[in-house]
């Protein structure tokens, strides 16, 4: 993206982590759209098979997070590694079989989600250390100072297409169009832990349920109409919301795949081009190493 | 679903002491920090009837709130507490103070519970409140089979505006709820509460406060329609479906939050009928629940 921005005055932070297994209880089931109990994987752990550009939904599959899902044991320290983490950051397994595997993250889900090339996600298992180069939080842009950058690692944001056109706006390309009545679960909560949930993504239920999103992909740049994601997650008429898809398909009403957070302001501040290439597959996978090498970007005004 | 009686339990809840983290600030919609006194605990000289939108508060509830310290128990006192259900204190200087449950908010649980204001000044965090919990499971004669109901104490039905059909087929255009609400509301606004099961917590409301750009007022007891919204298990978007609740917090400065209502009734529009009236309305008052 050509936008000027402070990259130059962020740090950068090794945080740590680990895969974090998948968690039940002994009740089971959970409820769907119409009634129906389910019990279904997805949460937690190594989830095989979906990367980046692969469809969201379509999985008998609940919340699902593509990747690893990683967290830290003490408590104080896992909020730091939510918050602190950033979509885009490079992540590299410290011990185990994949040691040395280099993944990205690309959301946030109460976990840190990462995706891993399939090779190296094979032999990741719960209890695996990782290690977080975490930067990100703090970019602005000082060209556009309505709008919010949250969560994105400067070089994600520099490996977008679009940026500052000359009428002043941020041209940001996006694979979908969300509207105001899709947002579910994760509304109300702070914009830099877990995601918003969109509704309206139910493969294969009733018409009744459809907001049109069955077709989102894992990695989607996606434009949520009306949010206000500045001060954490709301409603606001007239605001615009850039999110990356980082969760998949659910079967708990009022949840469906979910779009972390990257940029929030005014809807007139940006200026939207539809593009089914929006994903982050197109700047991160299937080489997440080319994040390190990354240059620094452009320089603050 | 055959009309099984409903059982009524005995419940245990004490009185909410508020609680915040090591910062006393959360950050408002605009992006300022603000202290978010009222958010639990016992809230004196708020009752039904006030506007959501009059004090300078978050969450406020009038009355109450009831928790319980183990998380279990705590869900249950939430889950199985209807609003109308009897409460009494046992302990403390407001021993034998009697009043009703109003509502419940989400989360981790929490009762809130209507009290006349001397009992409510007498009352302290920590105080036993027993609750008559009964409620979950009703299925009044008449109500159209496509309509669920919950968190309503069986007696109250009859002292809200809540017109039930006489007993018709299904389908038959005269087989539907009609309900008295204060103003029916866009799905588009539902914020904190989408997702969660529609018993044990409540659906927070993103309304702008009276004036030009926002709706009438809102006062708590009202009873408020949201459209496009089934609470049957979890609340999410079904298109053509509405939902009824009963405001029993006042808004809140925090992103995606605001007043809130605990849904009692649920279906198809065709089935569930709210007749808005932004004037006349009348919902749970203290009259109705014999508050002082």
């Amino acid at each position: 993206m050509k936008v000027t921005t402070n990259a130059d005055r962020l740090v950068r932070q090794v945080l740590a982590g680990e895969v974090w297994p998948a968690l039940a209880d002994r009740h089971a089931y959970r409820v769907g759209p119409d009634g129906q109990p389910f019990l279904l994987p997805g949460m937690g752990g190594v989830t095989l098979g979906v990367h980046c550009a692969d469809p969201a939904t379509g999985y008998a599959s609940d919340h699902l997070e593509p990747g690893a899902s990683i967290r830290h044991r003490d408590p104080g320290a896992n909020m730091a590694l939510q918050f602190l983490t950033c979509v885009g950051n490079q992540v590299r397994v410290t011990a185990g079989p994949a040691a040395g595997a280099l993944g990205h993250v690309i959301g946030q889900h109460a976990y840190v989600l990462v995706d891993f090339p399939e090779a190296a996600a094979a032999d990741l298992a719960p209890g695996d250390p990782v290690t977080v180069l975490a930067t990100g939080q703090g970019l602005s842009l000082p060209d556009h100072p309505a709008i919010t950058v949250k969560n994105c690692d400067p070089g994600l944001l520099a490996g977008m297409p679009g940026g500052t056109r000359p009428d002043g706006r941020l041209e940001v390309h996006v694979a979908a169009r969300v509207p105001a009545e899709a947002i579910g679960a994760g509304v109300g909560m702070i914009s830099e832990y877990a995601n918003t949930d969109l509704m309206g993504a139910y493969q294969g239920l009733g018409e009744d349920l459809s907001l049109g999103l069955e077709g989102l992909r894992i990695g989607d740049i996606v434009a949520l109409a009306d949010a206000d994601h500045r001060y954490g997650r709301g409603y606001r008429a007239g605001y615009l919301t850039i999110g990356v898809i980082s969760t998949g398909q659910c079967l708990l009403f009022g949840h469906g795949p979910g779009p972390s957070t990257l940029l929030s302001g005014p809807a007139e501040s940006f200026w939207l081009v539809d593009d089914p290439d929006a994903n982050l597959a197109r700047w991160l996978h299937p080489q997440p190493e080319a994040m390190s090498a990354v240059p620094a970007p452009r320089e603050a005004r | 679903m055959s009309a099984l009686r409903t059982v009524a339990v005995n419940l245990l809840g004490l009185v909410e002491h508020p609680a915040l983290g090591g910062s006393p600030y959360r950050i408002d919609r605009d992006g300022r920090p603000y202290v978010p006194a009222g958010d639990g605990g016992i809230v004196l000289g708020l009752q039904l009837g006030d506007s959501v939108f009059g004090l300078a508060a978050d969450h406020a509830a009038p009355g109450a709130c009831l928790v319980h310290p183990d998380p279990a128990s705590r869900h249950a006192l939430a889950s199985y507490a209807c609003i109308g259900n009897q409460a009494w204190v046992r302990t403390g200087q407001a021993a034998g103070a009697r009043g009703a449950v109003l509502g419940q908010r989400g989360e981790e649980g929490r009762v809130i519970v209507g009290l006349g204001q001397a009992d409510l000044a007498r009352l302290r965090p920590g105080d036993e409140v027993a609750v008559r919990a009964c409620g979950q499971g009703l299925r009044p004669p008449g109500l159209p089979a496509d309509v669920a109901i919950m968190n309503l104490d069986p007696g109250l039905l009859a002292r809200l505006p809540v017109e039930l059909p006489p007993s018709s087929p299904p389908g038959d255009d005269a087989a539907a709820v009609t309900v008295g609400v204060r103003m029916t509301v866009p799905s588009r606004l539902a914020g904190n509460g989408i997702g969660r099961p529609s018993v044990g917590w409540d659906l927070d409301l993103q309304l702008p406060p009276p004036g030009p750009d926002g709706a009438g007022d809102l006062l708590l007891g009202d009873l408020v329609a949201v459209t496009d919204i089934d609470a049957r298990y979890n609340m999410g978007y079904r298109r053509g479906w509405v939902t009824v609740g009963v405001v029993m917090h006042g808004t809140s400065p925090l992103p995606g939050h605001g007043p809130g209502i605990t849904p009692i009734l649920t279906g198809p529009a065709g089935s569930l009928r709210p007749r808005p009236d932004p004037v006349g309305h009348e919902g749970l008052t203290g009259a109705v629940l014999k508050l002082q």
